[in-house]
């Protein structure tokens, strides 16, 4: 029987959700946090979207949102010129990195030792967060200001975002470049997948799937839409978009086949990412909310119940729930 | 016509009231333990029995600290760079809250007041000072 989407509402935040990340698995199932311009980003319970607490201090719009891979820490990017890392368990402040621009990406390495800032001055920078008072690593060479900054290739590497309308990929330990893409148009969201290093990119309508050790890239997928964000699923047999028509789509990677498209934010979509074990995946939007969408439709997995047309009009269906009442934010 | 899938109830939103990070929760009391867990007794029964006698006469000492702290002005320095002085009073049994007398604050003196324990860093007496009826 052919079911139809139901997306979970997290209403909370009172401004655009631009990022989210998702930790890695833990004892205690995973997380989920958001970055909003309302500078209060939050931390949910990955799998339900239920909210676990707000991490406040922050004085201006977060822009950039990470955790690390057994959530116990979190580090966000603000337009205060901050970076700031916090305790992902108790909700405190732990760290404060001053920089001289809005901050707008944050990364931790895999053993969470350093982080790595980029932002509107440009420049890349590493912290050594056991020794946070010392001044970090610099790495310039963008000509605008970086959109995105992450780890890769067991941290031995960085890929930037900028707006100069280039993708850089540097070596941590020379602080060279080691190879530069060059696209036409400004690179709206990077997203890299170490099991098997693969870097996403999204610029104007296209997702282009690239291999992150040598930029090579393996293939291109047009959309109807421009696209802000895009997630390839942990199997790499799907992927999910949003961008400014508000709708999420789903693609068969090997095919590019478009499968599903799903209608349900009130804005534009600025960042969407797969959970660590493939079951759902997370839209954020200018309308202020973040939805979780399951992979596969129907399945019992979270706050979502598989019911059977028997069960559906029993009378002990009280606390199930046909069509989702909508909340607003 | 398709079904759409149903769901148990909407995720939880953010309470109003606090930023969350609840104390109680599975997650926090194993990553932020505010006590010494006691060890398995599976552990060798001679090592489990001298742990227990050991804790036995921490207990015992801490609550005779508290006895000792009656009608005596206690120092308190808290969160958020809070140093007060308070005349003690008594303890709740699970030591959550301690009743104190004109506790000094920076908009005066409070007559009586429920200190909340978790919100105190530490405290210090002189078990030879005087006490304060």
């Amino acid at each position: 029987m052919a079911m139809r989407q139901t997306p979970l509402t997290c209403s909370g935040h009172t401004r655009p959700v631009v990022d989210l990340a998702f930790s890695g698995i833990t004892p205690y199932g995973y997380f989920l946090i958001s970055a909003c311009k309302d500078g209060k980003p939050m931390l949910r319970q990955g799998d339900t979207g239920d909210w676990i607490g707000t991490f406040l201090g922050h004085k201006g719009a977060v822009w950039g949102a990470t955790l690390n891979k057994e959530a116990t820490k979190a580090a966000t990017a603000a337009a205060d010129f901050t970076a700031k890392v916090w305790d992902a368990v108790t909700g405190d402040e732990l760290l404060s990195l001053a920089h001289k621009h809005i901050v707008k990406s944050v990364n931790f390495t895999q053993d969470s030792g350093y982080l790595l800032t980029g932002g509107q001055d440009k420049i890349l920078r590493i912290y050594d967060l056991c020794k946070p008072d010392a001044d970090p690593q610099e790495i310039s060479g963008h000509t605008s200001a970086i959109k995105k900054a992450l780890w890769c290739n067991e941290d031995k590497q960085i890929l930037s975002a900028a707006d100069d309308k280039t993708v850089r990929l540097w070596d941590r330990a020379s602080m060279e470049v080691v190879k530069t893409l060059q696209f036409d148009t400004s690179v709206s969201s990077m997203e890299y997948i170490p099991d098997g290093e693969i870097l996403i990119i999204t610029y104007g309508k296209t997702v282009a799937f690239y291999n992150a050790l040598g930029l090579d890239l393996i293939k291109t997928v047009d959309a109807p839409a421009p696209i802000n964000s895009a997630s390839l699923h942990p199997d790499k047999d799907f992927f999910v978009a949003g961008g400014d028509d508000f709708k999420l789509y789903k693609y068969d990677y090997n095919t590019k086949e478009e499968l599903e498209s799903y209608k349900g934010h009130f804005g534009p979509v600025h960042c969407v990412r797969f959970s660590p074990d493939g079951e759902l995946y997370a839209s954020g939007s200018e309308d202020g909310t973040l939805r979780l969408w399951q992979t596969a439709v129907g399945k019992t997995y979270g706050l979502w119940k598989c019911v059977l047309p028997e069960e559906l009009v029993s009378e002990n269906s009280d606390t199930l729930y046909g069509s989702t009442p909508e909340i607003k934010a | 016509i398709r079904t759409p899938v149903c769901v148990l109830r909407m995720p939880r939103g953010p309470d109003g009231s606090s930023r969350g990070f609840d104390p109680t929760s599975e997650r926090y009391l194993a990553l932020c333990p505010t006590t010494i867990s006691s060890s398995d007794s599976a552990v060798d029964s001679a090592t489990f029995v001298e742990e227990q006698k050991a804790r036995t006469v921490l207990r015992e000492r801490y609550i005779r600290s508290l006895l000792a702290m009656v009608k005596k002005d206690v120092h308190f320095t808290m969160y958020e760079r809070v140093k007060v002085n308070a005349v003690f009073g008594a303890s709740d049994i699970d030591i959550l809250n301690f009743q104190v007398s004109d506790l000094q604050t920076p908009l005066g003196v409070q007559k009586e007041a429920l200190i909340r324990c978790p919100d105190i860093i530490s405290y210090s007496f002189s078990i030879d000072a005087g006490l304060k009826d």
